[in-house]
């Protein structure tokens, strides 16, 4: 009896592990193709889902092979998709609102990350800036076309001021301190990690304004207008960037610690930044209003040459999220 | 192979029932737990939300640079929202990280109602103005599609809480009913089998066969009964003796008397009962079948002269060695025995006269050529032998009997160790 019963447990284990087996092997067979994508990452730490993403190997699973593309800003991000030479980028939303001002052919597939401190205004201490109003008739260093440039214009503006107040010049993100440095402007608004950067260089020789939550900025992930596979591809690389969002949601410590090892930035940095970011991913309502509303105000402090606002919501593909996360979908139809 | 009581087994099955039970119950506790928790932090993103729709109204319904606007309601409205923010339900890292972006925006949604309502902006343009207010509105949408998402997850959580549950619930009811069907008949079996042993036990026992019960399942219960009834089965098997043991030893006595009665003592050959009665068959099959039959009768010479010489145990040892030589000159159907003190009797079925002379010939030249030895001296002895074959005169098995006799006298008149046939004319 007693046998009889080992045995057929033996045989019913031997079904079942068959079955697994048969399952997996079954899985193997069905696995989606793999496509390979190359993604224009931005150096910052603003693209932690995408570090962390790949070291812990979140893509494995989805039915794309991702390579990084490290750019330095998300306006060189976007032109090297435009450009074609990558399938996808990363892009502030400030970008995305210049862009669509030029009737590009992209679409935003997802926002994941936010920061309502990412982009900080720094001034030279001998030039007594105690607000923005007193940037009047000063040079003021600015990265063309991006975050940066909007930023300061709704900072003056508030004062009742204008970029055509101040002395506008236009550097690249990273050369921006060493403008500064040269003394060719006397305040800059630079984003990080290239704020933190120029504290720790600077130290008292320049002096850093408070300016949380005058700006919220988003990053992005863009492609050109997409077709039903690139919308797939957008798919597989979400998929892998929700599971990453998850694991930096629950093991905070070790996505730091990615992010410094893969960007080699200093602890300090990451600590200074990461309360400020908050990694989610969604496509809602709000990026429409904040792509409309910086086009807007582009267009009318004359940021752009264009003159012509476009609908916001062409830019938008949600398909992809809808498939990934479709309650993190808001959008009006 | 288990080996305990069957009560045991019982005690053991009912608590892993109960174990399973428990843990059943357990699972739907934490359900409720979990569930609860779900709906608190599904009820509190649809406050969230309806909040945030308030303050989207109040946006949407006057015009806020206004001067005659007043900033009370919003405040009121904006205190609300961040008490509400402040109580938030437990929640999980995912949910946190929402809760925390709800957060960021509502500070930015103060800061920018701050700039608009603290009349700095007299110099500003307006330009600036709709920003601003577009950029009130949209950390508005913000809050609000912050708040979805977290209701969305709070559903996807229920559904999820419930699906794990009703998966549970099915897992162990399926596990215990499995067990409970496996121990079932596992215990029927064991205690049908033992019954089994037992009942054939007994039946054996009532047959004779004192046979030990082995059970092929160890139990207590079972194990005592059948100690009880191996110790009783010995005892019972030591007073005891069966029929077919007292028929074979019967059988096997009556064969020894048979032979007993059957054989000479002294020269282990048929003696004159035996004679008779295989004579008589052999006697009946010839007239039957009529078949031949040739009887011869030996008489040692000089017998009484050698028991004289040489003592009675020798005169034993002789005759003894003329039954071996006799024996060994006659074929397997024919029939020796002793008729009396020294005289022999072949039987010698389907034999005529010639074969008869012929056996006779045999034995007198064997015995001439193996003489005995006693006392340093060679004793060769001899046979008068009278030969006598079945004829129509014969009546009985005695007539011809007494033919042979008469032949062997003729043999012993005729001056001994010869052979003498009595021919038809001198028959009875």
């Amino acid at each position: 009896m007693n046998k009889k019963i080992l045995s057929f447990s033996v045989l019913l284990f031997a079904i079942f592990f068959g079955a697994v087996e048969l399952y997996f092997y079954a899985q193997s067979l069905w696995q989606p193709q793999k496509y390979v994508v190359t993604i224009a990452v931005s150096k910052t730490p603003l693209s932690t889902p995408f570090y962390v993403a790949k070291a812990i190997g979140s893509f494995d699973d989805t039915c794309v092979s991702v390579e990084f593309d490290e750019v330095i800003g998300g306006q060189r991000a976007f032109a090297k998709v435009m450009r074609g030479e990558v399938d996808f980028g990363t892009s502030s939303d400030s970008v995305i609102a210049f862009q669509s001002l030029a009737h590009k052919a992209f679409v935003t597939h997802a926002v994941f990350v936010q920061s309502d401190n990412d982009v900080k205004f720094f001034s030279r201490p001998k030039a007594n800036v105690t607000s923005a109003a007193d940037l009047k008739g000063k040079r003021v260093g600015v990265t063309k076309g991006t975050a940066s440039e909007y930023f300061l214009s709704t900072l003056l503006a508030l004062e009742g001021l204008t970029t055509d107040d101040v002395k506008l010049q236009y550097f690249k993100p990273e050369e921006l301190i060493d403008g500064f440095i040269y003394n060719e402007i006397d305040a800059f608004i630079p984003w990080e990690p290239y704020a933190f950067q120029s504290i720790k260089l600077l130290g008292d020789q320049v002096k850093i304004h408070n300016t949380k939550n005058v700006n919220t900025l988003s990053f992005n992930l863009i492609s050109q207008t997409a077709d039903n596979l690139l919308v797939n591809k957008a798919k597989c690389i979400l998929e892998g960037l929700s599971t990453a969002i998850d694991y930096i949601a629950s093991h905070p410590n070790e996505s730091k610690k990615i992010v410094i090892k893969e960007l080699q930035l200093s602890p300090d940095l990451i600590d200074w930044v990461w309360p400020d970011y908050i990694f989610k991913l969604g496509l809602n309502q709000s990026l429409i209003l904040s792509i409309k509303s910086q086009a807007i105000w582009a267009v009318s402090t004359k940021m752009t040459s264009h003159t012509e606002v476009p609908n916001a919501e062409h830019y938008i593909d949600s398909r992809a999220m809808l498939k990934v996360s479709p309650g993190a979908v808001n959008i009006p139809l | 192979m288990m080996k305990g009581s069957l009560s045991q087994r019982i005690y053991l099955f009912t608590l892993s029932c109960c174990l399973l039970l428990v843990l059943l119950l357990g699972s739907v506790l934490w359900s409720y737990q979990a569930l609860e928790l779900s709906f608190v932090r599904d009820d509190y993103a649809k406050k969230l939300d309806n909040h945030t729709n308030s303050l989207k109204q109040l946006v949407m319904s006057d015009n806020i640079y206004a001067s005659h606007y007043s900033v009370s309601n919003w405040q009121v409205l904006q205190q609300k929202l961040t008490r509400l923010l402040n109580s938030a339900p437990r929640l999980t890292p995912k949910l946190q990280t929402i809760q925390n972006s709800i957060h960021s925006q509502n500070e930015t949604l103060k800061w920018v109602f701050i700039q608009i309502s603290q009349n700095k902006l007299k110099n500003a343009s307006e330009a600036i103005k709709k920003h601003l207010k577009a950029r009130l509105m949209m950390q508005l949408e913000a809050i609000r599609s912050d708040s979805l998402l977290l209701s969305a997850i709070a559903h996807d959580d229920i559904y999820n809480t419930i699906k794990n549950e009703a998966l549970f619930i099915t897992s162990v009811i399926g596990v215990s009913i499995l067990a409970l069907l496996i121990g079932a008949f596992s215990l029927t079996n064991v205690v049908r089998k033992s019954l089994d042993e037992v009942k054939y036990a007994f039946k054996k026992n009532h047959s004779g066969h004192f046979e030990k019960i082995k059970l092929s399942h160890q139990s207590q219960e079972f194990d005592s009964i059948v100690k009880a009834f191996n110790a009783m089965n010995e005892k019972l098997s030591e007073t005891t003796v069966s029929l077919a043991v007292m028929k074979e030893v019967v059988a096997e006595r009556t064969h020894i008397l048979e032979q007993l009665s059957n054989t000479d003592p002294l020269t282990k050959i048929a003696n004159r009962r035996a004679l008779f009665e295989r004579a008589s068959m052999e006697f009946s099959r010839a007239i039957r079948s009529k078949n031949k039959l040739t009887l011869l009768l030996l008489d040692c010479d000089f017998f009484k002269k050698v028991n004289d010489e040489f003592g009675h145990l020798f005169g034993d040892e002789l005759l003894i060695h003329i039954c071996n030589i006799c024996g060994q000159e006659i074929r397997e159907i024919d029939f020796l025995a002793r008729y009396g003190g020294e005289e022999f009797i072949i039987v010698l079925p389907n034999c005529d006269i010639k074969g008869g002379i012929e056996t006779a010939n045999r034995i007198q030249h064997s015995l001439a050529v193996h003489c005995l030895g006693v006392q340093g001296k060679e004793v060769c002895v001899t046979l008068s032998i009278g030969v006598c074959m079945l004829s129509e005169q014969h009546k009985n098995l005695e007539q011809l009997i007494n033919d042979t006799d008469k032949a062997m006298y003729q043999a012993k008149q005729n001056g001994r160790n010869r052979i003498e046939v009595l021919t038809p004319p001198n028959l009875h």
